[in-house]
């Protein structure tokens, strides 16, 4: 690096440290993996997760203890706002982005979207800490890192959870 | 799990992702945007995970932090407590008051806290003892509808702030609404307060039955019940002749002048909290609860209540889409 290089422009922004890229290639996968939980799209997903870590390192250190949990909690609110907002929207358009996507094989394609929007739909009806838990579980967090995410006791994670799993089971199938 | 198919939904299938790609795609992001890592901690041993509910409570107690500072009496001359909550008493506020107070304290001064206010979550009732140092109470009596299994607890840690009159500041405030301000007191200006808040515990209860269809899915995060607790504000002065800075605040462009009666009225301003009601969203009455004598507060529509009191240097609120009867006996069960 030349010495031009090393020397801070005026009102530069300081560089990304080296432990947010650290924490970023570790969590990044889960923090994606929970919201595809939520919206149910692979894009969509990854967009929810970039919002998530621009949100933490706007306010947090990299390198502070709470940065796993805090970022899966996110991960699934983020998420869950992007569905409530797109449920009141109303489905409209849903219908018009399945129409876009079919593309190959209608009827089947269909059928998919249809299903994955049931399960969209249920999600964002639940209260949050159910739809949360359901998220975080399903993305094969553990019941400690649930806990340590959802400020919930260890203990009464497996109570939680499968009222969380009957309140889906009743909305999905309504 | 006895009815497992209808739970396969929930079950996807992860694609691979190009972390490195992501990575690259926030770096340019944060560039872009020109945001700026943060490299201290927050507060040692708090954990962030804000609700938005607790963020709301702040936003309340700050409100009745600037009232509180405009029922400050008694005369100064060194530092002094000037502020201390032993009885709550009810002050009708119109919107205009309000937003008169909330943007006020930025228009006189600068605020700087110790450390800023930062609620945060914890999992139980003795953790939040342990980490305010309060005794917490708990209902041994809550209304149907209201479970106990929903319960979630938020703690938030004792702050301190100071703040400092500025006569220069108060006059470009003034002048960017194009408004001339009764001229600040010498004495007053460059004068300090010293405030203290907190700790704080809040309790809060989910409606139970998440039956949520339609219309009533909208409401699902908004609590049936929160309970809080804690120090009340306390209020120093480092000198100013607190009987005119009273007499200053109650001046301004903005409070109304029956507010400003209302505030006079109080017999012991040193020693009483203002609780604002606004006027044309609730009302409120004077009601007796835990032995002591509390402000109760209705919302116009009737579908909210909230009851307010002080004893044993801690002030208290319940509040909740309750009943009178329901609120006063949540507040009656606390222990």
């Amino acid at each position: 690096m030349s010495a031009v290089e090393a020397m801070p422009a005026v009102g530069a922004v300081p560089a990304m440290p080296a432990a947010f890229d650290a924490l970023f290639r570790r969590e990044y996968p889960r923090v994606v993996a929970i919201a595809l939980r939520i919206v149910r799209d692979h894009d969509e997903a990854e967009d929810v997760a970039q919002d998530v870590f621009v949100s933490f390192y706007r306010k947090h250190p990299a390198d502070a203890p709470y940065a796993a949990p805090w970022l899966y909690s996110a991960a699934a609110h983020t998420a869950l706002n992007v569905i409530r907002t797109r449920e009141r929207r109303g489905r409209r358009d849903a219908i018009h982005a399945r129409e876009r996507e079919a593309t190959i094989d209608p009827a089947e394609h269909a059928i998919a979207t249809e299903r994955e929007e049931a399960v969209r739909s249920a999600l964002a009806r639940l209260d949050e800490r159910s739809a949360s838990l359901l998220a975080l579980r399903y993305s094969g967090l553990s019941y400690e890192e649930i806990s340590a995410a959802l400020g919930l006791r260890r203990s009464s994670i497996g109570t939680f959870l499968a009222r969380a799993e009957d309140a889906f089971r009743r909305e999905v199938t309504r | 799990m006895t009815n497992n198919n209808d739970l396969t939904g929930l079950e996807i299938v992860d694609v691979p992702v190009d972390t490195e790609r992501a990575l690259a795609r926030i770096r340019a992001r944060v560039e872009r945007e020109r945001i700026a890592p943060v490299t201290r901690a927050p507060g040692a041993g708090n954990r962030p995970l804000v609700s938005v509910w607790l963020r709301g409570l702040a936003a309340a107690a700050s409100v009745v932090l600037v009232l509180t500072l405009l029922t400050v009496s008694g005369v100064a001359e060194t530092i002094l407590t000037i502020f201390e909550p032993k009885q709550v008493v009810a002050v009708p506020v119109t919107g205009a008051d309000l937003s008169a107070a909330a943007s006020g304290l930025g228009t006189y001064g600068t605020l700087e806290w110790s450390a800023t206010p930062r609620p945060y979550d914890v999992p139980d009732a003795a953790t939040a003892a342990r980490e305010t140092g309060l005794t917490v109470r708990t209902p041994s009596q809550l209304p149907s509808g209201v479970q106990t299994s929903t319960v979630r607890f938020g703690v938030m840690p004792r702050t301190t702030a100071t703040f400092t009159f500025s006569a220069d500041m108060t006059r470009a405030a003034a002048s960017r609404v194009g408004r001339t301000p009764p001229p600040m007191p010498a004495n007053i200006d460059g004068s300090k307060l010293f405030i203290t808040g907190g700790p704080v515990v809040v309790q809060h209860f989910a409606a139970s039955a998440p039956a949520a269809t339609g219309e009533s899915a909208r409401f699902a995060g908004v609590p049936a019940l929160i309970i809080a607790q804690g120090k009340g504000p306390v209020v120093q002065s480092d000198g100013v002749t607190v009987e005119q800075l009273q007499q200053y605040l109650l001046a301004q462009p903005g409070i109304s002048p029956q507010l400003a009666a209302q505030i006079r009225a109080i017999k012991d301003p040193s020693s009483t909290l203002p609780i604002p009601i606004p006027v044309d969203m609730a009302t409120s009455k004077t009601v007796t609860v835990q032995g002591v004598s509390g402000v109760f507060i209705g919302d116009s529509t009737g579908l909210g209540s909230a009851v307010i009191w002080q004893k044993d240097g801690i002030v208290f609120g319940v509040a909740g889409t309750l009943t009178e009867a329901q609120v006063l006996a949540v507040a009656n069960s606390l222990r």
